[in-house]
């Protein structure tokens, strides 16, 4: 039970839902940047959200399958393949040994997610299989996937379903919708901006660059500046923390940002928009719209909520079917 | 750790949340030993007795993250306005109880042996003046607290460096600093945990492995520790190396 890399694609790694409880020792949670989309692949193959799936960038892996398996696809459309035949995004797919899964176009999003029914044999450290590749240590060898690696698959039986099922387009869009606008919260250093930065905050739009990866999004628009110019004293940073740099200019942190940083915080993306913001792709503008604490609170019980409803769908299909 | 040395203080603080599934306490942007220290408890204490629902909490020189789970506070506690104002009481709580006293805890020093070879070791000691011999002796007579761990994992952000060798991060940063190396940044001394690009002076090297992934308990140094840094041979450090590929 394995499946082969034929082509690594770009950045292509295995990540789970990120190493909780050693940020104090500089060790940030990593894992997928999307994790709506790998939370769902999960479920539609009867995962729990948490095992490891493998994201993948544009262009992505082409990946051979020595087992009959369940897998799903979700996040980005990349056009995914099983042996030149197109087949669809969230949606339970049957492998049989000798498939070939390719992607040949970029169609939409930034980031896809492959699950594997059953999961993968993976490296697990402090807790997590998320690959830290500064440390080489998680995930497939602490490293980025590579042509000719060969990963273990968990064995599990696998019974093709008489029917297949779904999630409704409708659930996808009420998470992606409006991709340009990102909701946030006022960051701790909110107030240390002028006016007129708070203004170009929330109204005006930013380009996210080139020079953005998985530790963050480098933001252009019009410069922002401080009421007085301070260095700071290092302090806890976090997914989706918006950094105003030194040159007037914002940096959204992602899923492998530092655990500390020492520039302006003055917002943070709300958990619920990390999923948007994920699949957003370079050189597209977007807006940010603050909102209160409170709000971003309840939009996240919500957004749970979505998630819990979708996972209890998979389950009863796997439970009746 | 041995002795303990009661401090009492109080100073204004701030509590803001960082984002939805975070609070941070703030004491304000500074570096002072008894405000760490009262982080320190903080973190120690949160981490010992985590309200439900807490993820974890992070440590840094003058404030503290928590991070939690809104989900499951809100689920935990019906009465509540809101997560960030449920956190909010319990940190409260525990200011509180740690404003009356804090005691400093003196820990027992960790050496670090350092080759002082580092590519600016020269630029550095002639920038103050100083021979490299100087500056090695005034590098390693100081005791540095390590005030908080963060930029990579296990790096320690140790101070205070003696203003003579205080010396500004270099204007364009490395591609790569390997790990091991020693480094000054105004008046923060540290060690590269892992290679990483970096913009600190390096002065030397430490055979020590520093962080160690294989390893339980993979960092060396944890804040509050105490550091003092012992000069010592090429021999001495090419017999201790810890890193393989060097």
């Amino acid at each position: 039970m394995s499946i082969s890399i034929i082509k690594p694609g770009i950045c292509s790694a295995v990540q789970d839902l990120g190493r909780t409880g050693y940020r104090s020792l500089g060790i940030g949670p990593g894992g997928v940047m999307d994790f709506f989309a790998a939370s769902v692949a999960n479920y539609l193959v009867g995962n729990d959200e948490n095992t490891a799936v493998i994201e993948m960038h544009f262009p992505a892996a082409t990946i051979a399958f020595q087992s009959d398996v369940c897998i799903s696809i979700s996040g980005a459309d990349f056009a995914a393949h099983i042996n030149d035949i197109p087949v669809p995004l969230y949606q339970p797919l049957y492998i049989t040994n000798g498939d070939l899964l390719s992607f040949n176009k970029n169609i939409s999003g930034a980031r896809a997610y492959l699950a594997i029914g059953g999961g993968m044999t993976t490296d697990q450290w402090l807790g997590s299989y998320s690959t830290n590749v500064k440390v080489q240590a998680g995930g497939f060898k602490g490293r980025l996937l590579q042509k000719d690696d060969v990963i273990s698959l968990n064995a599990v039986a696998v019974t093709k379903r008489s029917k297949n099922f779904s999630i409704a387009p409708s659930v996808i869009e009420s998470i992606y919708a409006k991709e340009n606008l990102i909701c946030c919260i006022t960051g701790p250093e909110y107030q240390l901006i002028n006016t007129k930065s708070e203004n170009i905050f929330s109204n005006t739009s930013f380009v996210i660059s080139n020079h953005s990866d998985r530790m963050g999004y480098r933001l252009q628009g019009d410069a922002l500046s401080l009421i007085n110019s301070a260095e700071l004293v290092s302090s806890a940073v976090g997914f989706g923390t918006i950094q105003l740099l030194p040159n007037g200019q914002l940096i959204v942190l992602m899923a492998d940002h530092q655990t500390t940083g020492g520039y302006p915080r003055i917002a943070a993306v709300i958990t619920a928009d990390l999923p948007k913001l994920a699949q957003v792709r370079v050189n597209t503008a977007i807006k940010f719209k603050l909102l209160p604490l409170s709000k971003a609170e309840e939009i996240l019980l919500s957004m749970h909520q979505t998630i819990n409803e979708i996972k209890k769908g998979c389950q009863n299909f796997y439970a009746a079917h | 750790m041995n002795t303990k040395i009661t401090l009492i203080s109080s100073r204004a603080f701030h509590i803001t949340a960082l984002n939805e599934n975070a609070l941070l306490v703030s004491y304000g942007n500074i570096i002072d030993t008894a405000i760490n220290e009262k982080i320190i408890a903080l973190h120690e204490q949160l981490t010992a007795a985590p309200f439900g629902g807490m993820i974890e909490s992070v440590p840094a020189y003058a404030s503290l993250a928590v991070f939690y789970d809104t989900l499951i506070i809100k689920q935990q506690q019906t009465n509540i306005t809101s997560a960030f104002d449920f956190v909010q009481q319990r940190v409260l709580q525990l200011i509180s109880k740690i404003e009356v006293q804090t005691d400093i805890r003196i820990n027992t020093i960790i050496s670090i042996p350092v080759y002082y070879n580092g590519e600016d070791l020269n630029d550095v000691a002639c920038l103050h003046g100083l021979s490299v011999e100087e500056l090695i002796q005034i590098h390693t007579t100081a005791t540095y607290r390590v005030y908080m761990t963060g930029f990579l994992p296990g790096f320690a952000y140790m101070g205070t460096v003696d203003e003579r060798i205080a010396t500004a991060r270099k204007e364009l940063p490395r591609l790569c600093v390997p790990a091991g190396s020693v480094g000054i940044a105004g008046a923060q001394t540290g060690i590269y945990p892992v290679d990483s690009p970096g913009g600190w002076q390096l002065i030397g090297k430490t055979p020590l492995k520093i962080f160690d992934q294989t390893k339980k308990d993979p960092c060396l140094l944890k804040a509050g520790d105490q550091v003092k840094f012992v000069s010592i041979t090429k021999t001495e450090f090419e017999k201790r190396n810890e890193y393989q590929h060097h």
